[in-house]
C-alpha cells in the first residue's frame, strides 16, 4: 500500500480494516448462541455505565461507620486513633444504623435526594486477601477458586458487539465501545481477542497524538508469539487511528457546566467522561480509578481520626462523584448514566498498631445516579460477629451487583447475564421501577412472539400466560421512562399497543405477567 | 532437560543480537558485531562479569554528594531527580555490555518499594545498593538484608509491626511476592510470619537534624512466642525469643524456612523467564526448563549468577520462537534505542548535560507507564504478572507516545548541553557493512534494531516506497556515492539524510520494533 492510500483510510470516517493485510483477515469465532438475541435486546439501550476503581482495599467500615454499634466500634482497643469519634460521623436520612465518613458531605446529600444507594458487606465465597488475585476475582467475575482471562464488562461488550475490533467502527456504533481513563488497560474491559476499550488521559491530545503519522503495510505473517505480539500492536494502531477522530468531535462538542473539585485526580477522570457522553459518544461504559487504599499505616492523623490519607480519598471520590452527578443533570443527560464503585476488599475491624487496618473480606460499595432506589442494601456490618478474627461478613456477592447491571441497566436477558457471569446470581434492589421488571422465571421467548418489528401503528404482543395473569405490558424509552401502558386483560392472550404517537426510534417493551416477564426490544419507524 | 542444554555453535549475527537485546538494555551495531561468532559461553561470560561499585548519585544542582545528609523536604524533588536520573545513567551507558544494571531493575520490580510512599530519597538509593550488591549474588542473603532494608520496613510497614499488634503486610508480600507465590501459604501463614518480624525499627527516617539511618532489633516490641507454621510448611514451629539476636535468629529460619520449599525456586526462576525470555510457561516449560533450573538454584544455595549463565546458554533461550515474543517495557524500547545509535548519555560528572539526559529518558519512559522505583502497587508494573502480560504495557495511548518518541529520535530537537538527542542517521548508515546497497542496508537496521525478521514485502516496502521513491534502486547507490565523495556538499548530505530519515521512522514504527 502506498502511504497516501494508507492516510486516505486512516482519516475517513468508516476506516476499513480490511485494506491493511492481517486484520480484515483475521477470523472470529461464529457467534456464540446468545450473542444475538443479546444484540437485539441490548441495542435498544443507549445507557452508559461508569465503573469507578477504588484500588487498594477501602476501609468500609471508616466509609460507613455502623451507627447501631458505636459501643464496639469506639472501645478502646477497637480501632484506636481511626474510630470516627460519634459527634463527627455523618447522619443520612431515615437511617439510624450506618452513617458516613465526615469528609463525604457531598455524597450524603446524594443519598439524601435518592442518588445514591450503599450496599453493605459485598464480597464473595472463599475471599482471596492478595491485591493481585482479589482484584483478578473482581475484574473477571470469577469464583475464587477459578481462573479467567477475560472481564465481565469486556465479555459484555464482547457480545453485545460481536466481531469488535475487526469490524469496527460502524455506522451504527462509530465510537468506542468503552473508555478508559488513564494509560494501562485494565482487565475487566478486556475481550476474548483485546481490551474493549480505548484508553487515553486526556481526549484532546489523543487525537493530536495518534493522528495520520506514517506507518508501514502489515503484510508480514510471522507465527507463534512474535506473531501474536505483532497483530495485537497493529490492531491497536489501527484502532487508534479509526476511533481519534470521534474522540477529538466529541471532545469538540461536548462541554462541563458544574465546577469540580481541584486537585482531585478522579474529579479530573470523571469530568472528561462528563463531557464526552455531553459531546455525543455513545460509548457505553466509561472506567476510571483512584488509588491509595492500601491503608496498612497512617490512615488517619495521629491528633485527628477523621483527617488523614483515608479522609482525603473519602473526600475525593465523594467530591468528585457529586459533582459528575450534578454536571450530568445540569447537561441534561443524567438519565442514561449510572455510576459504581468497587474495591477488591475491605479491611480488618480491628486496627494494627500503626493507626491502619489489613486486608480484610467484605466491605461497602456504592451505586449513584438518577434512577435508583436510593437507601441502605443490606445491614450494618456485625462488628461483634467477624470471621477469621477480624473480618466482616459477607452480605452480597459481588455479582449481584454485575448482575444487576448487566439485567437491570443494559437489560440484558436473564439467561445471557448468567452466561456472562458463568451463573446465576439475581438482582439486588438497586434501580427504581422504571427499569426493573426483569424477574425470573422468563417466558420461553419462543413462545412469546412480538410484532410487527420494526412497526409503525401497532404492537402485538402474544402468548397463553397473558389471558391468566394479572400484570401489565410497558414499553420504555431509552432513558428508562414508561411510554405507553397496558394492564392485562383476563381471557386475551394478544395485547395490542398503539405506537403511533411514539417518536421513532428504539425502545424496551417489559412484560410482566403474575410471576413471568419478558423484555425486548422494538423499533418504530415512521 | 533438553531444554537447558547449553548450545554449542558459536552464536550467528541473530542470536548475538537476541542475546544483547534480551540480556541487557540493547546493543550497537559494533556489539552485535563483537559478539557474532564468540560462543555463547564466552559471550554470556562478558555479560556476567562482575563491574565496579559505581560513584554516589552527584546532586543536581551543583554535584555535591547528598546520600549522607539529613532529610530535607525542600531537597527531595532534586534528590529523587539525582537518584532516578543517576540509575537510569548506568542503564543508559553502553561501553561494555553487562547484565547487571538490567537484573538491578528486575530486583527492584520484584522487592518493590516506591519514592511515592517511603518519601526519602536516602533510603531509595540505600536500597538500590543492597539490590546492585545481590543483583547476581545470593538470593536467601538478599532476601533477609530486604527485609531489614529502610526503605522496605517503611513501604511495607515492617517498622510499625510489633509484639500484640502485628502488621501483616510485610509478611504478606514475603511470601506472597517474594519467595514463594500465591497458593503455598495460607492466612494463618500470613499472621505466624508477621509475628516472626515483629520488633524491627528504623531511625533516621526523615530525620532533619542528622544523616544517620540505622535499622535495629528491639527485643521489647518481638513477639516471644512460638509461631506455628500450617502444613504448607510442615507445621513447622519458629521457637519464640527474646535475645538481643531473636530478630536476626527467627528471620533467618523463617527464609530458610520458605527456600527450602521447593516451589519458592521455581518461583524466582518463573520470575525470572517472564523477564528475559517469555510470559507463557507451558508444562513443557515448566517440566524442562523451570523445574532443572529451579533444582540446580538450590543446589547451588541460591546462587543467582548460576541460574542467569544456565538460562543465557540454553538452547531454548535461542530458539526463534521465543524471539520477538517479549515486547519492550518503556526503559528498554528508549534506553534500546539511545544505544543502538549510540546517543549514551554525558559523563556523571558534566552534572547539567548528564541529567537533561536522564531527565529525558526516565520522564519519556514514566509516559509510558514504567516509572522508575515508582511502581503503582507492590507487585510491580503489571506486564510481568497479569492477565495479557507484555501486551499490557500497549494501549492506543502508550502505543501513540512510542510511536512520537521514536519521531522525536530522528527529528533530533530534543537538546542536551549544546549537543543534539537524537539519532544521526548518516552516522548510523556508515555503520552498516556496505551503505551503498539499499538491501544490505535495510538488511542491516533489521537485524540491529529489530527482533523478528520484516519480510520481503515490507522491505520491499521501505527500499522502493520511501527510499527510493519509485525509481530504481540504484539510485540510491549513486546517492550513497556522490555523497561519501562529496562530504561537505550539504545539498548531497541533505539528499541522504532525508531518505535515511525517512526508512528510520517508518521503521521505528512498526509494530515489529516494539518488540524484543
Amino acid at each position: 500500500m502506498k502511504r497516501r492510500d494508507f492516510l486516505t483510510a486512516a482519516t475517513s470516517s468508516f476506516f476499513l480494516p480490511v485494506m491493511l493485510d492481517g486484520y480484515g483477515a483475521k477470523a472470529f469465532s461464529p457467534t456464540s448462541p446468545f450473542m444475538r438475541a443479546l444484540a437485539e435486546v441490548a441495542e435498544a439501550t443507549d445507557r452508559i455505565l461508569v465503573v469507578v476503581q477504588l484500588s487498594g482495599g477501602n476501609d468500609g467500615i471508616n466509609t460507613t461507620p455502623p451507627l447501631d454499634q458505636l459501643e464496639v466500634y469506639l472501645r478502646n482497643n477497637f480501632r484506636p486513633g481511626v474510630a470516627i469519634p460519634e459527634n463527627r460521623i455523618l447522619r443520612l436520612n431515615g437511617q439510624n444504623t450506618v452513617g458516613l465518613h465526615p469528609a463525604m458531605t457531598a455524597m450524603q446529600r446524594m443519598y439524601n435526594e435518592g442518588q445514591l444507594s450503599i450496599i453493605q458487606g459485598v464480597s464473595y465465597p472463599q475471599p482471596n486477601l492478595s491485591h493481585f488475585r482479589a482484584n483478578d476475582i473482581w475484574f473477571t467475575a470469577s469464583d475464587s477458586n477459578r481462573f479467567e482471562t477475560t472481564g465481565w464488562l469486556g465479555r459484555y461488550l464482547d457480545d453485545r458487539f460481536p466481531r469488535y475490533p475487526a469490524a469496527f467502527p460502524t455506522a451504527q456504533m462509530p465510537d468506542p465501545l468503552a473508555i478508559q481513563i488513564g494509560a494501562i488497560p485494565t482487565t475487566t474491559l478486556l475481550g476474548d481477542n483485546t481490551s474493549m476499550a480505548v484508553v487515553f488521559q486526556d481526549p484532546d491530545a489523543f487525537a493530536r497524538l495518534v493522528g495520520d503519522k506514517p506507518n508501514v503495510p502489515d503484510t508480514a505473517t510471522t507465527p507463534g508469539y512474535a506473531g501474536d505480539r505483532i497483530k495485537f500492536i497493529r490492531q491497536q494502531q489501527v484502532t487508534s487511528v479509526a476511533y481519534a477522530g470521534q474522540i477529538r468531535t466529541a471532545a469538540g462538542k461536548g462541554r462541563n457546566q458544574a465546577t469540580y473539585p481541584t486537585n482531585n485526580g478522579l474529579a479530573n477522570q470523571l469530568r472528561i467522561v462528563a463531557r464526552l457522553i455531553h459531546g455525543g459518544l455513545q460509548t457505553k461504559v466509561y472506567y476510571v480509578t483512584i488509588g491509595g487504599f492500601d491503608t496498612h499505616a497512617a490512615q488517619t492523623d495521629a491528633n485527628d481520626p477523621t483527617t488523614g490519607a483515608h479522609a482525603n480519598l473519602l473526600r475525593n471520590v465523594s467530591e468528585g462523584i457529586a459533582a459528575f452527578q450534578n454536571d450530568l443533570k445540569m447537561l441534561g443527560v443524567d438519565d442514561k448514566v449510572v455510576g459504581m464503585t468497587f474495591s477488591e476488599f475491605g479491611r480488618t475491624a480491628v486496627a494494627n498498631g500503626t493507626r491502619g487496618t489489613d486486608h480484610a473480606s467484605a466491605a461497602v460499595q456504592f451505586v449513584f445516579g438518577k434512577h435508583l432506589k436510593g437507601g441502605l442494601i443490606g445491614r450494618s456490618p456485625n462488628l461483634s460477629d467477624l470471621v477469621n478474627n477480624n473480618q466482616l461478613r459477607m452480605q452480597f456477592d459481588f455479582r449481584q451487583i454485575y448482575s444487576t447491571m448487566l439485567r437491570d441497566w443494559f437489560a440484558t436477558p436473564t439467561s445471557d447475564a448468567n452466561a456472562l457471569l458463568f451463573k446465576e446470581f439475581g438482582t439486588l434492589p438497586i434501580f427504581s421501577d422504571i427499569v426493573t421488571g426483569f424477574d425470573e422465571p422468563l417466558f420461553n421467548t419462543k413462545n412469546l412472539r412480538m410484532y410487527p418489528n420494526p412497526t409503525s401503528a401497532t404492537l402485538v404482543i402474544e402468548n397463553d400466560a397473558l389471558a391468566n395473569s394479572a400484570g401489565a405490558v410497558r414499553i420504555v424509552d431509552l432513558a428508562g421512562r414508561e411510554v405507553l401502558r397496558q394492564e392485562l386483560t383476563s381471557g386475551q392472550r394478544k395485547v395490542q399497543m398503539d405506537v403511533q404517537q411514539l417518536p421513532a426510534g428504539n425502545y424496551i417493551v417489559q412484560v410482566q405477567a403474575g410471576q413471568k416477564s419478558f423484555s425486548g426490544q422494538v423499533s418504530v419507524m415512521h | 532437560m533438553s531444554l537447558l542444554a547449553p548450545v554449542t555453535r558459536p552464536l550467528d549475527a541473530t542470536q548475538a543480537a537476541h542475546l544483547l537485546r534480551r540480556a541487557t538494555f540493547g546493543p550497537n551495531a559494533a556489539q552485535i558485531r563483537q559478539f557474532t561468532g564468540m560462543s555463547a559461553a564466552n559471550a554470556v561470560a562478558l555479560l556476567l562479569a562482575d563491574l565496579p561499585v559505581p560513584a554516589h548519585p552527584p546532586h543536581p544542582n551543583g554535584g555535591g554528594e547528598w546520600h549522607g545528609n539529613p532529610f530535607s523536604q525542600m531537597d527531595e524533588g532534586p534528590r529523587t531527580n539525582s537518584l532516578k536520573g543517576w540509575w537510569t545513567g548506568l542503564m543508559a551507558s553502553n561501553e561494555a555490555p553487562n547484565v547487571r544494571e538490567k537484573m538491578v531493575l528486575f530486583w527492584q520490580n520484584h522487592f518493590v518499594s516506591t519514592f511515592q510512599v517511603v518519601n526519602d530519597a536516602r533510603f531509595m538509593y540505600l536500597q538500590n545498593q543492597v539490590m546492585r550488591r545481590h543483583a547476581l549474588g545470593n538470593f536467601r542473603q538478599f532476601v533477609i538484608d530486604i527485609t531489614k532494608d529502610a526503605a522496605m520496613l517503611i513501604y511495607l510497614n515492617g517498622n510499625g509491626n510489633v509484639a500484640g499488634r502485628p502488621n501483616q503486610n510485610y509478611a504478606r508480600e514475603l511470601q506472597e511476592l517474594f519467595t514463594i507465590g500465591r497458593g503455598n501459604y495460607t492466612e494463618d501463614d500470613v499472621q505466624a510470619a508477621a509475628r516472626v518480624l515483629t520488633g524491627w525499627r528504623v531511625s533516621g527516617y526523615r530525620n532533619e537534624t542528622s544523616g544517620a539511618i540505622n535499622v535495629t532489633f528491639n527485643a521489647a516490641q518481638h513477639d516471644t512466642g512460638n509461631k506455628q507454621f500450617s502444613a504448607s510448611y510442615q507445621n513447622r514451629v519458629i521457637q519464640g525469643r527474646r535475645d538481643a539476636n531473636a530478630g536476626d535468629t527467627e528471620l533467618a529460619e523463617l527464609v530458610d524456612m520458605i527456600l527450602a520449599q521447593p516451589e519458592a525456586a521455581r518461583f524466582i526462576c518463573r520470575k525470572l523467564y517472564r523477564w528475559f525470555i517469555n510470559f507463557d510457561i507451558t508444562a513443557q516449560i515448566e517440566q524442562e526448563f523451570i523445574r532443572p533450573l529451579a533444582d540446580q538454584f538450590r543446589q547451588n544455595q541460591f546462587n543467582i549468577k548460576g541460574v542467569l549463565e544456565t538460562m543465557f546458554r540454553s538452547q531454548h533461550f535461542y530458539d526463534a520462537a521465543v524471539r520477538g515474543a517479549i515486547i519492550r517495557s518503556p526503559m528498554e524500547l528508549v534506553i534500546g534505542t539511545l544505544r543502538a545509535f549510540n546517543q549514551t548519555p554525558p559523563e556523571v560528572t558534566n552534572v547539567a548535560p548528564f541529567f537533561q539526559y536522564t531527565n529525558y529518558v526516565w520522564q519519556r519512559s514514566r509516559e509510558l507507564q514504567m516509572d522508575l522505583m515508582d511502581q503503582p502497587t507492590v507487585f510491580g508494573w503489571r506486564p510481568y504478572y497479569d492477565t495479557g502480560f507484555y501486551e499490557i504495557w500497549i494501549s492506543s495511548t502508550t502505543l501513540a507516545l512510542r510511536n512520537s518518541f521514536s519521531d522525536q529520535m530522528v527529528t533530533g530537537n530534543f537538546r542536551v548541553g549544546s549537543n543534539r538527542l537524537g539519532i544521526d542517521s548518516i552516522a548510523a548508515a556508515q555503520a552498516a557493512a556496505d551503505p551503498t546497497d539499499a538491501e544490505k542496508l535495510v538488511d542491516h537496521f533489521d537485524n540491529l534494531l529489530l527482533a523478528v525478521d520484516l519480510t520481503k514485502a515490507q522491505k520491499d516496502f521501505l527500499i522502493d516506497t520511501i527510499m527510493v521513491n519509485n525509481l530504481p534502486r540504484y539510485e540510491w547507490t549513486n546517492e550513497w556515492n556522490e555523497f561519501t565523495r562529496n562530504p561537505n556538499n550539504n545539498t548531497r548530505r541533505m539528499s541522504v539524510k532525508m531518505k535515511l530519515d525517512s526508512l528510520l521512522t517508518y521503521i521505528l514504527r512498526l509494530a515489529e520494533y516494539q518488540m524484543c
